[in-house]
């Protein structure tokens, strides 16, 4: 598929990750919507596209809403007249290990509690399913070629102190397989689905933490530096452009490796 | 340069070289982008049109109630009773007049 005059949603792109994806696609011709919770940063990103001559619509919503879901995929083929790219970006950590013990009685002294539970699950996972679901309603109904993108992570594997987070993204990844199983069992032959998980990503949650910290986690990594958003979106656009990737999740890491060399 | 008046949001569509760009007004008076670049080679006219329709669709009049409002409570005497709390952005409560739809009781 081209992008040169295809229409891209991304949702959460506002910052990070989905900001790269819009502005990468925005530069190579598409029409985009920048759909975040935070209105300033598609004010930002919006005033940016413009500048570099594209066209965008900046659309604020919550992406765990199927209401707001429902909105900012008509606002799109409402100012546009189609979809095309869908991109899952909008996600949220919130870390902790499920038990944390007394150091002391070595009793449980403190529960990973719903509210942490559920705000990743419907954020990361929910988010992505009704965006997903809702963009490729519009796709088939409207019989345009399509592509959805959710987005995982490489700690899909199962990262420690991530039971929410791990969770939500291991069940993004598997969206691409059933996904396109379904579409072909529907005889759904214009749209495919391409998950991406990226390694750590010089996003700026990642390059302001504790710069020791940064220093300990690019010890596993190949690469030696952290992989960069326009370096994702990048991949994005290839998937856009390469029409057999369908039905799979990329990653995309650096190479990321376990402590003592076996890749992640 | 047309300004729209829509459930009680001030937009403007603005000209920019062929193309045009959308903004509004934020409750806090401060200014936000709804869109930029759209519409190419349509008259002012048009734009219009398809601004106003753009804009109901990413701004669909409605309420959505999400629990106790504790910043709204309706005294009675010593009691505050709290309502359910509204959080459409154009949501007009009893004190703030709407000015596309003046009260008139
Ligand atoms: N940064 C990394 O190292 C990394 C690694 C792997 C995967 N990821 C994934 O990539 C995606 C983007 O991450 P990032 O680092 O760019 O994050 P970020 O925090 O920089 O950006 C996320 C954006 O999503 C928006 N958002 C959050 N919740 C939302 C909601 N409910 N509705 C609408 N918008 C919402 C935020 O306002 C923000 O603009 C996430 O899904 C994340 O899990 C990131």
């Amino acid at each position: 598929m081209e992008i040169k005059g295809s229409v891209a949603l991304v949702t959460g792109g506002g910052n990070g990750i989905g900001e790269a994806v819009v502005k990468h696609l925005a530069k190579a011709g598409a029409k985009v919507a920048v759909v975040d919770m935070v209105q300033k940063n598609i004010d930002r990103v919006v005033k940016d596209i413009k500048a570099m001559g594209g066209e965008a619509v900046g659309i604020q919503a919550n992406v765990t809403s199927e209401a707001d879901t429902a909105r900012y995929i008509k606002g799109t083929i409402e100012a546009f007249g189609q979809l095309n790219i869908a991109v899952s970006c909008a996600g949220i950590i919130r870390d902790g290990t499920m038990l944390s013990l007394d150091k002391e009685t070595g009793k449980v002294s403190k529960k990973l509690g719903l509210d942490k539970w559920q705000a990743v699950i419907d954020t990361n996972l929910t988010g992505t399913f009704l965006t997903m679901r809702d963009a490729a309603e519009a796709m088939v109904n409207g019989g345009w070629q399509g592509l959805l993108v959710p987005i995982s992570s490489v700690n899909k594997v199962g990262q420690v102190g991530q039971i929410n987070y791990s969770s939500a993204k291991v069940a993004d990844a598997l969206m691409p397989k059933i996904i396109v199983g379904e579409f072909l069992m529907r005889g759904i032959r214009n749209i495919r689905c391409v998950a991406i998980a990226p390694g750590y990503t010089a996003t700026p949650m990642l390059t302001g933490m504790n710069q020791d910290a940064l220093k300990a986690i690019l010890e596993d990594v190949h690469l030696g530096r952290l992989v960069a958003p326009e370096e994702i979106a990048s991949l994005i656009s290839y998937c856009v452009e390469n029409e057999a990737l369908n039905a799979t999740t990329i990653e995309i890491t650096g190479g990321l490796c376990y402590p003592k060399g076996i890749a992640k | 340069m047309p300004s729209l008046l829509y459930n009680d949001m001030q937009f403007s569509v603005e000209p920019s070289g062929d193309r045009w760009d959308i903004t509004y007004r934020l409750p806090s008076g401060a200014s936000a982008l709804a869109a930029a670049g759209l519409f190419p080679g349509l008259s002012e006219a048009d734009a219009a049109v398809r601004a106003l329709a753009l804009v109901k669709t990413i701004f669909p009049v409605g309420i959505k109630s999400v629990g106790p409002d504790v910043t709204h409570p309706n005294r009675i005497g010593d009691l505050k009773i709290v309502g359910p709390d509204v959080t459409h952005p154009n949501f007009i409560y009893w004190d703030k007049d709407s000015v596309s739809s003046p009260k008139t009781l």
